[in-house]
């Protein structure tokens, strides 16, 4: 590609004369002095690290100074296919994905909805409802381990105080810990989608609606009819962002449960990471950079075929409309 | 008929309440635990865990004060401020630069740039790659300095130069067209014409990555794990859970997650317009 582009550079620079090379020279050592410091950044911190985890993938190194990385070939690859915990975290990665996906998206669909229409106290409560977006998902994974709290929580202290239930909950023990969490990325994402929404909503043409409107057909029925239908695209965008967002979450369940207990809300991305760095700051590690580069390796050709598949699959959508 | 269009507007009323009765149990959902954290940071330890009322029955701002000298929040509060300030400045820099060459400029190279950004925003390895960039920045020797950590977090911030660069081509062509003829070179194009232009979407980038540095926790983490005075508010506060008597330092850790969340709550207060604008600016297209 770069080969092809110089060429053409190259065709176009032989043409005219001195002067004009010499102004076509001097454009290229602006255009790259302005776009170098983004450029050096890229190199760094994506190029780099990039090409080092796919190296890696195929060397055991156990950290710098400690020992020589030594070529394995495909040993580490072959590890992850037969790494129970790894495929138990793939299992709930994808537990997690959907039920995140499954509930943040109907409930933000209707506050769209609902909030769409111009009213003033509607700009207010969409900014109410956004206000988590903005907020560290790890602080707040601490404030929610302190209210999910078994015996000193305010939400158990609520809810046997209100008779809701009879007895104080485990929200973080291996039962319900992965309820939890899902709750809280809910929690994390409604705001976030429901903007999604609206500004998709707002793509639809006014007059479809009017017509709906004038034909006598009610709220739901203009909603079923002519809103959903119109929002396909939109829709198809918005599952995209929400699939993909959801499979590298990683702070809350760091905070909230460590990916524990037992493994049962340990995830794709903390598993990668708890090869590099300790998960927290009780337990230490050996750290394991090449299988850990295997392991974010696969989990990365995973997160990347169920967004094939799925894109796949909303093209065949379209095919039936 | 008319009985027809009453009994309509009976039930659009009816419709109206079961939908603001919906909007107001998520609103409740969603602020709640934000409530929580301002009102208990002001609570005693004893009546945060054994209490169940919501106002506390002493008010204890002193909580403040013991985050703050105890728990050596100053200097954290500080981290954030410079760490996050910095990243948006670079990032508003760097993004506004990128955008521009890649929307307006031909140059050598272009195409392999453009297709290398695009590719790498798909990849997704997560904080793994944390491990790579820690270790060059210690060879250069900048891992133990604030400025190391500025770098990572900065980045290259793909999906903000991918904004910048769709809100520039939307800008007619013609004008600068216009300032070549007059004889401004590429520089002076993008600093008299574009970027008077674009101050809506730099604004964005502005809030976004200072948004994104003020409330990190991984990277910030990796880097203070051996440099703890590089922590920044957000660090600082998590690892209170980790403390020896966290059991009974539930006010301090309230205290800490609130002084981490009032100042971006109080930006939020001025610009929630351009953060809801922003999140949509590039994201949804159809």
């Amino acid at each position: 590609m770069k080969v092809i582009s110089e060429k053409k550079e190259r065709q176009a620079v032989l043409k005219p004369s001195s002067a004009r090379r010499w102004q076509h020279i001097k454009d290229n050592l602006i255009t790259y002095a302005m776009f170098a410091p983004n450029l050096i950044m890229f190199l760094a911190f994506s190029l780099y690290p990039v090409l080092w985890t796919l190296k890696y993938v195929f060397y055991r190194y156990s950290g710098f100074g400690a020992t020589q990385p030594v070529f394995v070939g495909l040993s580490n690859l072959i590890r992850v296919f037969q790494d129970q915990v790894f495929w138990k975290a793939v299992r709930n990665t994808f537990v997690y994905a959907g039920g995140k996906v499954l509930i943040v998206l109907p409930i933000s669909f209707l506050l769209a909805v609902i909030l769409n229409k111009q009213r003033r106290v509607n700009g207010t409560l969409q900014s109410l409802v956004f206000t988590p977006t903005i907020m560290s998902s790890a602080v707040m994974g601490l404030v929610f381990y302190l209210l999910f709290n078994v015996y000193n929580g305010q939400i158990n202290k609520i809810l046997t105080g209100t008779g809701l239930v009879s007895q104080n909950i485990n929200w973080l023990g291996k039962e319900n810990a992965m309820k939890t969490l899902i709750l809280v990325a809910v929690w994390g994402a409604i705001g976030n989608y429901m903007v999604y929404f609206i500004a998709g909503l707002q793509q639809i043409s006014k007059e479809a609606l009017e017509s709906a409107c004038l034909d006598g057909a009610n709220p739901l029925q203009t909603m079923w009819h002519i809103t959903l239908p119109m929002m396909g695209p939109v829709l198809k965008t918005i599952l995209m962002l929400a699939i993909t967002a959801a499979f590298s979450d990683m702070n809350s369940v760091m905070v909230l449960t460590e990916g524990g207990p037992v493994n049962s809300t340990m995830t794709m991305a903390l598993y990668g990471y708890s090869f590099f760095f300790s998960v927290s700051e009780s337990s230490t590690i050996t750290p394991q950079y090449g299988y850990g580069a295997a392991v974010s390796f696969v989990s990365a050709c995973i997160a990347g075929i169920v967004t094939v598949v799925y894109l796949k699959l909303a093209a065949r959508l379209d095919d039936i409309y | 008929m008319k009985e027809k269009t009453r009994s309509a507007k009976a039930s659009s009323l009816k419709l109206d309440i079961a939908s603001y009765v919906f909007v107001g149990i998520i609103v409740v959902f969603t602020v709640y635990p934000i409530i929580y954290t301002l009102i208990g940071a002001f609570k005693s330890n004893a009546e945060l865990t054994l209490g169940s009322s919501f106002f506390p029955k002493e008010w204890h701002p002193e909580n403040f004060y013991t985050a703050f000298i105890r728990a050596n929040f100053l200097q954290y509060f500080v981290n954030s401020v410079l760490i996050s300030v910095a990243v948006m400045i670079l990032a508003v820099i760097t993004t506004s630069l990128a955008g521009y060459v890649f929307s307006r400029r031909e140059f050598v190279g272009k195409k392999l740039w453009s297709t290398l950004y695009t590719g790498l925003m798909f990849i997704a390895l997560g904080s793994v790659t944390l491990y790579p960039t820690y270790t060059m920045l210690a060879k250069l020797g900048i891992n133990k300095i604030l400025l190391g950590l500025i770098l990572t977090l900065l980045g290259a911030q793909l999906s903000n130069v991918m904004l910048v660069r769709g809100f520039i081509n939307g800008i007619p062509r013609e004008l600068d067209e216009a300032a070549l003829l007059d004889g401004c070179n590429p520089f002076q194009i993008y600093w008299k014409i574009i970027l008077p232009l674009i101050r809506p979407i730099i604004a964005v980038v502005a809030l976004f990555s200072f948004r994104t540095a003020w409330n990190d926790y991984i990277t910030t983490l990796v880097f203070s794990i051996s440099m703890p005075t590089l922590r920044t508010l957000t660090v600082a506060v998590v690892q209170l859970r980790y403390s020896a008597n966290a059991a009974a330092e539930w006010h301090i850790m309230l205290a800490g997650a609130a002084i981490s969340i009032v100042p971006i709550l109080i930006v939020y207060a001025f610009c929630h317009k351009q953060f809801i604008g922003g999140l949509t600016a590039g994201a949804v297209k159809g």
